[in-house]
């Protein structure tokens, strides 16, 4: 329907190149129309026109003019799409979802097929995840355009994202059976036959499935993908001799693939360790020069088989010189009886090498020596060895017999530090960390672990010039990771930051983090279009997926995890208000004190407002980088995030609710681990919620019911509740009791505390608690409480 | 050391890798993009923990002038996982996909002049071969050396086994 105030044909030709401009991204010559028709009295309140012409100022960045100019273009004109959909437009590049998703709809009414529309809304549904609403779009995508190969899979997939395999895969056949017939086969063809397939496994038909991949396999370029899916689902039908011929072919081509020889025993149906050791044997002679045929065995086997093993494999390694023969074996070291074969071996190793050059004395009179190296690369694997065993002083002993040994080798000097790190010396540790650097200063990687090694030993400043030294020039090496989204660092910034008591510049780090996560939920955007095109729906399903779940990666949980601390921290003790404070200082001190003491106040001052005004130029610099850089990208009028002011951040009137919206993702993508849980009780704790005290107790007890963490929020729940209950009304009571009931044995907090400690004796961690919550329960229990711990 | 394709769950870890070891980085978007475009491509090196200590970031160049192609974008493997030859491994992998998925007929890469680990990882180990010096290929100015690796052995792989098959 077209709108209620059309232009006449000058006017209206004039319009057309505003939409026109606006698509070819020429903003000014848009403008330069936009006022052509609007200083005509008679058209200077057009709706449409004045919609066009906010669309236009938004994208150069002008946005209350925008805002002003599209609502006064929707109040001339409301029965418009265009102007609905303009305001949906402008709300979508403030990331404002919901209330674009609504102007989309209001749109539609007034023009229900159009294509553009219908388009924009099916990607604000599918980035919102409004699924019902996405299959619904789609589905009038189709009936407008059945000749499009994406309205088809974008249908299909509508599906299949609300779990309606039945559906999904009618369509996805009908599709196909056109596609069949043309004769169409492809890279992008292929791919849909296995996205199609992929449908049909997660509908649990394991039989069509692999009926489907073998009637298909012509078809299917992506070969390995065919045999990954055909093997997995002959194993879990329970063929185990096509399996057993499929997995061969694919440790034929991937011999470095640990879960092909996995499933390939498990096809074999090996179950006793002399099978599965002779297994590997056959492969470690077929491939000689791969990893997992080694390797692996030394998982399976025990007692004299595993030192015969372990033997030939530790001495060609160190004849090699493999530096990471050590990490290699690690996962090794959870069996005690394993790591005292290696380590009887080794040392033996050192005996001998030190004497004549040989593994073994035995060997003393015959065969070749060993080279010089080796008797380094058994330092270096011993130091390791005890570093990992918490045996301090050897561990540094063997290492400094190394540097001894060859005092050029970086290795050594970063097994050096990790040494110290671990006996817990940061200070030392980085010391180490920075010779290493400086000896191989090319070298990322080792710049990174001194960087990292400095924010250990709270050295903010060092660690950033270290850093940028492989930065971008022209920018700080803070801001360049910044825009590299390098988490590591921030993360570490921000734990740093905590330790120093400076907490808005921690916090600061911590919100960096969370808008990457924000971003990189954001990326998806473009991707729904593209993906349809491309044809790569099983990736795209990935990311779909991956997108979902995305802060469950635990870059973001120790990000998070920092955050709660420090907003808890800042309830708990909030920061003073400057001026009260100096005052409350000054009033001790003599007039020359006084005098220089605001001397210096003074200066300070001065540096600062210094500093951030270099700060603000910076940020004006900045500004006009990025603007310059986006020119043209459609993407520049996304809306500036509000700057991270540390000082304001620390000052933050809620800290508590701040912390809430760290949690949250936490509570549901991290669940598995105890801290969550015992973060949120903190939280619920000073907020006095004592539902939400118990929801995290019972979760925590879950994951960890002897936790001794868990003890201490569980007294401090008992004692709340013993103190408020008759402020309770009768169902949140009953639902105490009845949870407490399950949860502990009485109610006492004394004899509660005393029966944890009795059945944790071993545990100093247990002990601790135990004497806080003494202490806590009855100052008077100080001396006992001590005790504990001393 | 597990070494497998690269799943979209492994493209904050490869940046991580990345960031870690290479001065050369990418936001997550250029991964995904990656990720999305070619997903059978890239390969990591992942340990008995999941961890990634290893990858190689790869796509083609659809230029529709010139022979189709494979480009090694990034590839980096961690200073403390270096000589088990997991480098090469994942290069093998990813351009026999290439071969098999795009019919690529060559590979190709840059690499800094002053990079004589890497240099010698790919002339030596892998057979790439020099096409030419891109003067200030970097962005700190540094040259790199233009190198393409023949995949015609994968091609004859690939015909071998469509005719075992049939």
């Amino acid at each position: 329907m077209p709108s209620s105030k059309s232009l006449p044909p000058k006017e209206n030709a004039l319009f057309k190149r505003i939409l026109k401009s606006y698509e070819q991204k020429q903003y000014k010559n848009g403008l330069k129309f936009a006022k052509q028709i609007l200083s005509n009295p008679k058209f200077q309140e057009h709706g449409e026109t004045l919609a066009m012409k906010g669309l236009t100022l938004n994208c150069l960045g002008r946005k209350e003019e925008a805002y002003e100019h599209v609502r006064r273009g929707l109040r001339n004109d409301l029965k418009s799409h265009v102007c609905w959909h303009v305001y949906g437009l402008l709300q979508r590049s403030d990331k404002k979802y919901d209330e674009a998703i609504k102007c989309y709809r209001n749109a539609l009414k007034w023009d229900k097929n159009n294509i553009q529309i219908l388009r924009d809304l099916s990607l604000l549904q599918i980035q919102m995840r409004d699924l019902e609403g996405y299959r619904d779009t789609r589905y009038q995508l189709l009936m407008l355009r059945p000749t499009q190969r994406a309205s088809w899979i974008g249908y299909a997939m509508s599906f299949h994202l609300l779990v309606d395999y039945k559906n999904a895969l009618s369509i996805l056949d009908t599709f196909l059976d056109q596609q069949q017939r043309l004769n169409n086969f492809d890279y992008e063809h292929s791919e849909v036959l296995l996205y199609q397939n992929m449908v049909i496994q997660e509908s649990g038909d394991l039989k069509q499935a692999l009926k489907h991949l073998k009637t298909f396999s012509y078809q299917i370029v992506d070969k390995l993908t065919y045999k990954e899916n055909i093997g997995d689902l002959h194993l879990r039908l329970a063929d185990w001799k096509e399996a057993e011929e499929i997995y061969e072919e694919l440790i034929d081509r991937n011999p470095e693939n640990t879960l092909y020889y996995k499933k390939l025993i498990e096809a074999k149906r090996l179950t006793s360790e002399s099978d599965i050791i002779d297994f590997y044997g056959k492969y470690a002679e077929k491939f000689p020069r791969s990893m997992p045929p080694k390797r692996l065995p030394l998982n399976y086997a025990t007692g004299e088989q595993f030192r015969v093993l372990v033997d030939q494999y530790m001495r060609k390694a160190l004849t090699k010189g493999v530096p990471p023969l050590f990490v290699d074996l690690r996962s090794l070291y959870k069996d005690g009886q394993k790591v005292q074969i290696i380590e009887e071996l080794v040392l033996g190793y050192v005996q001998s090498l030190e004497k004549g050059n040989k593994y073994s004395e035995t060997e003393s009179s015959n065969g070749p020596k060993e080279p010089a190296s080796a008797i380094l690369w058994t330092y270096y694997f011993l130091a390791q060895h005890y570093d990992y065993l918490n045996q301090t002083e050897k561990a540094l002993a063997y290492i400094e017999t190394a540097i001894e040994h060859t005092p050029t080798l970086i290795e050594l000097f970063v097994t050096k530090g990790r040494i110290y790190k671990h006996a817990g010396d940061p200070v030392e540790a980085y010391l180490c960390l920075d010779e290493a650097q400086a000896m191989d200063t090319a070298d990322r990687y080792i710049n990174s672990k001194c960087a990292k090694y400095m924010l250990r030993a709270n050295l903010l400043k060092e660690a950033e010039e270290t850093c940028a030294k492989f930065t971008r020039e022209g920018v700080s090496a803070m801001e360049n990771l910044n825009e590299m989204q390098c988490m590591w660092f921030q993360t570490e910034c921000a734990l740093a930051y905590q330790r120093l008591g400076k907490y808005g510049e921690s916090l600061k780090k911590c919100h960096e983090i969370d808008r990457h996560f924000a971003e990189i939920i954001e990326d998806q955007f473009d991707f729904h279009t593209y993906c349809l095109r491309k044809m790569t729906l099983r990736s795209y399903m990935g990311l779909l997926r991956l997108e979902d779940v995305l802060r469950g990666h635990p870059f973001y949980f120790k990000a998070a995890k920092c955050a709660i601390e420090v907003y808890i921290h800042l309830f708990d003790s909030p920061l003073k208000d400057e001026n009260a404070e100096q005052k409350l200082n000054t009033e001790n001190l003599a007039p020359a004190e006084l005098k220089k003491l605001k001397n210096k106040q003074r200066k300070a001052q001065k540096k600062a407002e210094q500093e951030s005004a270099q700060a603000r130029e910076a940020q004006v610099k900045r500004d006009q980088h990025n603007k310059s850089r986006q020119q043209g990208d459609a993407e520049a009028d996304a809306p500036q995030l509000d700057e991270l002011i540390p000082d304001k951040l620390a000052r933050i009137e809620d800290p508590l609710e701040q912390a809430i919206i760290f949690l949250q993702p936490l509570q549901t993508l991290a669940r598995d681990r105890i801290e969550t849980h015992l973060m949120a009780f903190e939280v619920y704790y000073r907020k006095r919620k004592v539902l939400l005290m118990l929801q995290s107790i019972k979760r925590a007890h879950q994951v960890d019911a002897q936790h001794p963490k868990l003890h201490s929020c569980l007294i401090r729940f008992l004692r709340v509740v013993k103190d408020n209950q008759h402020n309770y009304d009768n169902a949140v009571s009953e639902v105490i009791t009845t949870e407490t009931k399950t949860l502990l044995s009485t109610k006492d907090a004394k004899t509660l505390n005393k029966e944890f400690l009795d059945s944790h004796k071993d545990s100093l961690k247990a002990a601790l608690e135990v004497a806080i919550v003494m202490y806590q329960l009855d100052n008077k229990a100080q001396k006992d409480a001590l005790s504990l711990v001393q | 050391m597990n070494i497998r394709c690269a799943k979209p769950e492994d493209l904050m870890n490869m940046q991580h890798c990345n960031l870690l070891c290479l001065p050369e980085n990418y936001q997550m978007k250029y991964y995904f993009y990656h990720g999305l475009s070619w997903p059978q491509l890239s390969y990591v090196a992942e340990d008995e923990n999941g961890k990634i200590v290893g990858y190689v970031l790869a796509k083609m160049e659809e230029d529709q002038e010139d022979l189709k192609h494979g480009h090694i974008t990034s590839l980096a493997v961690k200073r403390s996982h270096r000589r088990l030859g997991l480098a090469q491994k994942l290069m093998d992998q990813a351009s026999e996909a290439m071969v098999e998925c795009f019919d690529a007929k060559y590979v190709s890469l840059h690499v800094r002049k002053s990079n004589r680990a890497a240099l010698n990882l790919y002339k030596n180990s892998l057979k790439f071969e020099t096409v030419e010096i891109e003067p200030k290929y970097y962005a700190d100015g540094e040259d790199a050396y233009s190198m393409r690796r023949n995949l015609s052995h994968f091609s004859r792989k690939k015909d071998d086994q469509q005719k075992a098959e049939e």
